[in-house]
């Protein structure tokens, strides 16, 4: 095999994603874990690990940039490329939508949460995790099958989020917990993100395997 | 002129596309091809199972394509894929080497190229060729222009003819003020531009390039590649390069060519791998041989 050191850089450079993406699903439980025990510490430390996130994104991105340059990429190697790019700028944002329920966690602190949307929130938040999960196992072993399942199990986070408005109006009755409902409706919002992100990285392999970019599902889902 | 060869101008803006019989065996002329896909144009070149030989040594085997008008089609691989052997058919430059043997069959707008009574001087004036080293004439650069249109009868606006054709081949304002000065005293890359602009002084129909900027430096390189690119509204080119981002930038259509092993294990020859828009070939192409190729990992 020739071009050795490009192959290495090339699989360092998956490396890197896949480590970007545990890095990211660490994220993921500890927002998830801080909102179920409404442990407001754990928040804080789920934000300001988001640097880390950030720092190990742009290293990536800086990485591409210097193969593009270097190495001038073609074919299976070119769409390589392009989809860990793709698949990082998800697993960025996933470390996004974790400080942002960390954030709405912590701001809802001290209002009374409803034990029965907590139970649905965690729920959805397994189910994204995952998602992403086999997103990126998918995406390592080159697998158009399982990541051609994500969408699948996306329809289920997106049914638990259409509930949770309805959920919070009928805690009209108690508004301590209704205002805590409000915050966790972003909530929702953001874990349905994160399928939505998952199901993205599901078609980066699809392309890398295949050569062509098509949406697993249309706008309608 | 009236020959055995005679074409219909050549003109990206010209008369409608003829209709084009669509034969399933060729590769790269696939359904979905959209208007502005060169493969619906008119094919210059339609070659047949072509096969060369020198001597008792197969060098090229079986190899069908199409070449299509006002598009640049690139012929890449590695040395002794017969690319080069490959495009010397298409002007019978291999007339020249005594033991060639062509076999199959190469159709220029239809007619056998190879036919008995086709002229190979008036083939080589419809098809010009433009090699790795620049070849000026050891003559003024005006001559070296109006040489080959004086030769054939060519002769009104002479000076006219030479001023356009430099300007074609965006030398005109580098050599303008020194036309009876020896063309030897250019520059490599101003050669080369020279040689372009001499294949073109005589109205070919198309132009064959052979590693046309392999000699010359990256400035040089940009400036045939940018030619190349300004040619192609008015001619066909088929160019052979063993820079593969060359044909990236380049070409409309890629032709990879690899060295088959015989079955004896010894005696190598040219094939054609793959045949698809260079778009195609160098994002996803179909045969691995062409994407261990592109990615380098060949060899």
């Amino acid at each position: 095999m020739a071009r050795v050191e490009y192959q290495q850089s090339l699989d360092a450079l998956e490396a890197d994603l896949q480590e970007l993406g545990e890095v990211a699903l660490r994220a993921v439980r500890g927002a998830m874990n801080a909102l179920e025990t409404q442990d407001v510490e754990l928040c804080d430390e789920v934000i300001a690990f988001d640097d880390e996130i950030d720092r190990r994104y742009h290293q990536l991105e800086k990485v591409v940039e210097e193969l593009l340059a270097q190495q001038g990429p073609v074919a299976s190697d070119l769409r390589l490329i392009l989809a860990v790019l793709h698949n990082a700028i998800h697993l960025e944002r996933i470390g996004d939508q974790s400080v942002t329920i960390a954030k709405l966690t912590k701001v809802a602190a001290d209002l009374e949460p409803g034990s029965e949307l907590v139970e649905g929130l965690t729920e959805m938040g397994e189910r994204a995790i995952e998602m992403v999960r086999i997103a990126l196992d998918s995406f390592s072993a080159r697998n158009v099958e399982r990541a051609r399942s994500l969408p699948d199990l996306d329809d289920l986070i997106d049914r638990v989020n259409r509930q949770v408005a309805g959920n919070v109006l009928a805690m009209a009755h108690a508004p301590g917990t209704q205002e805590w409902g409000l915050r966790m409706i972003v909530v929702a919002r953001c874990i349905e993100r994160i399928g939505d992100n998952a199901v993205d990285i599901g078609e980066q392999t699809a392309f890398l395997v295949t050569g062509e970019f098509r949406e697993f599902a249309d706008a309608s889902h | 002129m009236s020959t055995e060869l005679d074409v219909p101008p050549t003109n990206a803006e010209g008369d409608a596309a003829p209709e084009i019989e669509i034969d399933s065996r060729r590769m790269g002329e696939l359904a979905g091809a959209s208007a502005s896909d060169v493969r619906s144009r008119e094919a210059v070149f339609r070659i047949e199972e072509l096969s060369v030989s020198y001597g008792t040594s197969l060098a090229l085997h079986g190899t069908t394509l199409d070449i299509h008008r006002n598009a640049v089609t690139a012929f890449i691989g590695p040395s002794g894929c017969g690319k080069s052997t490959f495009i010397r058919c298409l002007n019978r430059m291999n007339d020249t080497i005594p033991d060639a043997r062509v076999q199959g069959q190469v159709l220029y707008h239809g007619r056998d190229l190879y036919a008995s009574n086709v002229d190979p001087v008036e083939v080589r004036r419809r098809i010009g060729m433009v090699f790795q080293k620049p070849n000026p004439f050891p003559k003024s650069i005006y001559d070296n222009i109006a040489f080959g249109p004086r030769m054939l009868g060519m002769k009104k606006d002479l000076g006219e003819r030479v001023e356009r054709v430099l300007r074609h081949a965006a030398l005109w304002d580098e050599v303008k003020d020194r036309l009876k000065e020896n063309a030897l005293g250019l520059s490599g890359g101003q050669q080369q531009r020279l040689c372009i602009a001499r294949a073109i002084a005589v109205e070919p129909d198309v132009i064959l390039m052979d590693e046309p900027a392999s000699a010359l430096d990256p400035i040089s390189t940009t400036r045939i590649e940018d030619l190349i690119h300004e040619l192609k509204r008015e001619y066909t080119i088929a160019i052979v390069t063993h820079n593969m981002q060359q044909a990236a930038r380049v070409a409309d259509m890629t032709a990879f060519f690899s060295v088959e092993v015989q079955d004896d294990g010894k005696a190598r020859h040219g094939i054609l791998v793959e045949y698809d828009l260079t778009t195609k070939i160098f994002t996803n192409p179909s045969d691995k041989r062409t994407e261990d190729y592109v990615t380098g990992r060949f060899g």
